[in-house]
């Protein structure tokens, strides 16, 4: 993984050919391919992104470049190849803080109220492609938090899930460098990690909340399983997925969540065009894929 | 709002000396960017800027911040318009103007808090009303950009009870018209509204002003106040709102003013409204850099 000085030095670069206009097709492609829409003042990260995988291809401009995502057989490669670049880094603790904000100042909240008028005092998230691990901790952490404030005497469970063995493993492990925690905030990391080494181990009463398993989104038979989910995230992965396994794989996630459930995607993802049951709800700097319903009778359980 | 207390108020706005006048050169202003785009004199604007020193000199330090200058510093007014952009400048000679009707010491929000919200709704409404074909953009932006314009009043006319209601939205984290009418018994929209009047703004603008918190009746101020609606709302829940966090949900699309707008706009139904709300963190940049810009001491 990149650290930051060694981006920072290749965002320079790129920066001085961000006026070429074949780099916009190229930001407009990505979103029609992923549903990834890197605003302007990300703009530099993407050129970035991209001058890198230019240059490996041997590229000798963005128009050329465009051409190799568009035009040659192995496009559909190119473009896995430049999701990944763009996507590299993301996976930190705490990545996304007003995601984290609207989780717990809007959505625990009214989760909270409309479970507790029918005495349920139980809250399950699932972190769809959890990869190694750094969400479905963060989720953990939050919903700890929780626990001693609003959330007092209920409890929850945090399912993670992914479909690397090896990242799987990895996460269960829960231990991170530097990198990894560097938007942890100090009370957290104090309270949930011990140094192990020069790295960080994530403390057992995180962990027990977790269940990990290895889990393939296509397969339609395991996702039938996949039920009764207050919070779904899945970050970073349907990007990769073609039209129909994505609608396909939205109706999972929908029929998994139960009734007033959100569904969130990576910071700059969308769903637009996929699926008409979710409503598109705006927090403050996050949006979120909901559920609607009043009733919570009304919805499967597990 | 009810008629008589409206009556009321109207009445204790106007008799107090501090009811902001209307700066001199916001009238030409107004009219002169009250046509197509197309057809604003460029002659007209740079006249209007030599007008006020402060600005003139403003727009001279704008064209040569770091932002703008092009290739050598600009030293009459004309050379400055044209390296800004004549839209730049208008947005300066509003925020200018405006910012005139209230001294520095009289402010009660953070002006640059205010300027940003003000500059980014007026962009967001130009930008929606241009993808749902709306056919006047420009008035849209006009309105975006007047829309909170009560705010200045109530600085100026209830200085000590506004400061009340605005501590009490941050602390309490309710929108800020919730509060005033709270703490105030109107709200900004309303005394807005006898701003307009009393300043002969259009009457489509003025009811943008007064309604873009309440749009219960469409048949009132039309497309124009639901775009507004809307705009705000979507500032305010992308970094260009009132500054402080407002924990709620808004669901677009289920929000009285996209559902009037989609009855009258067939593209309304075209729009990528994820996409629009990402591209928006674009504008929360732009604006940053313009108000930070015009304000630099």
């Amino acid at each position: 993984m990149p650290n930051e000085s060694t981006l920072l030095k290749e965002d320079a670069v790129a920066a001085e050919s961000l006026g070429d206009p074949a780099w916009i097709r190229i930001r407009d492609l990505v979103y029609q391919v992923s549903g990834i829409y890197q605003a302007e003042n990300k703009f530099y990260l993407l050129v970035s992104r991209a001058s890198r995988r230019m240059k490996a291809t041997g590229a000798r401009s963005p128009r050329e470049y465009l051409d190799f995502l568009t035009a040659r057989p192995s496009r559909d490669a190119e473009m896995r190849n430049l999701l990944n670049e763009i996507t590299i880094g993301e996976t930190c603790l705490f990545r996304s803080l007003p995601q984290i904000d609207a989780l717990r100042r809007v959505v625990i909240p009214s989760l909270a109220e409309a479970k507790k008028k029918m005495a349920f005092t139980k809250l399950r998230f699932w972190s769809a492609g959890c990869s190694t691990g750094e969400e479905p901790y963060t989720l953990a952490m939050i919903l700890m938090e929780e626990t001693q404030a609003l959330l007092k005497g209920w409890t929850f469970e945090v399912v993670a899930t992914d479909l690397n063995d090896r990242s799987v493993a990895k996460a269960q492990e829960g231990v991170y460098n530097d990198y990894a925690v560097r938007n942890v905030p100090p009370a957290y990391m104090k309270k949930y990690f011990t140094k192990a080494g020069s790295d960080y181990r994530v403390v057992d009463s995180v962990r027990e909340h977790i269940t990990f398993s290895r889990l393939n989104m296509l397969d339609d038979s395991k996702m039938l399983f996949m039920r009764g989910l207050d919070v779904i995230f899945c970050c970073n992965v349907l990007i990769y997925f073609d039209g129909k396994s994505k609608t396909r794989t939205i109706q999972h996630f929908y029929n998994a969540l139960l009734t007033n459930g959100y569904f969130f995607l990576g910071h700059s993802e969308s769903l637009f065009g996929i699926s008409e049951k979710f409503h598109l709800v705006h927090f403050p700097g996050a949006t979120a894929y909901w559920k609607p319903g009043q009733s919570l009778s009304k919805a499967g359980t597990p | 709002m009810k008629t008589e207390t409206l009556e009321r108020l109207r009445l204790k706005i106007i008799k107090i000396d501090a009811m902001p006048t209307i700066p001199v050169i916001l009238r030409p202003l107004l009219r002169c960017l009250d046509q197509p785009a197309e057809e604003v004199d460029m002659n007209r604007i740079v006249e209007l800027v030599s007008y006020d020193k402060s600005i003139a000199a403003q727009c001279i330090r704008m064209a040569n911040s770091a932002l703008f200058m092009r290739n050598s510093p600009s030293e009459s007014v004309r050379s400055a318009v044209m390296s800004v952009g004549m839209w730049r400048v208008r947005d300066l000679l509003f925020s200018n103007s405006l910012s005139q009707v209230i001294p520095a010491d009289r402010w009660v929000v953070d002006p640059l808090v205010f300027w940003k919200h003000s500059l980014g709704v007026a962009l967001v409404c130009r930008k929606f009303a241009e993808m749902i074909d709306y056919p006047d953009p420009e008035k849209a932006y006009l309105a975006g950009l007047l829309h909170d314009i009560g705010v200045i009043v109530n600085c100026m006319v209830a200085p000590v009870e506004f400061r009340a209601a605005v501590e009490k939205a941050t602390r309490e984290l309710i929108p800020l018209d919730e509060a005033e009418h709270a703490v105030l018994g109107f709200r900004h929209s309303d005394s807005g509204r006898i701003l307009a009047e009393a300043w002969k703004i259009p009457t489509e603008i003025a009811d943008a002003i007064e309604l873009h918190h309440q749009i219960g009746d469409p048949d009132r101020g039309g497309p124009l106040v639901a775009l507004v609606h809307l705009s705000d709302l979507l500032c305010r829940m992308r970094d260009l709102g009132y500054g402080y966090y407002e924990p709620r949900q808004v669901d677009f699309p289920n929000e009285p003013g996209w559902l009037y707008l989609m009855m009258k706009f067939p593209h309304m139904a075209e729009i990528d409204l994820a996409r629009f709300t990402f591209s928006l963190d674009e504008y929360a940049k732009e604006v940053g850099d313009l108000v930070a810009t015009v304000f630099a001491s």
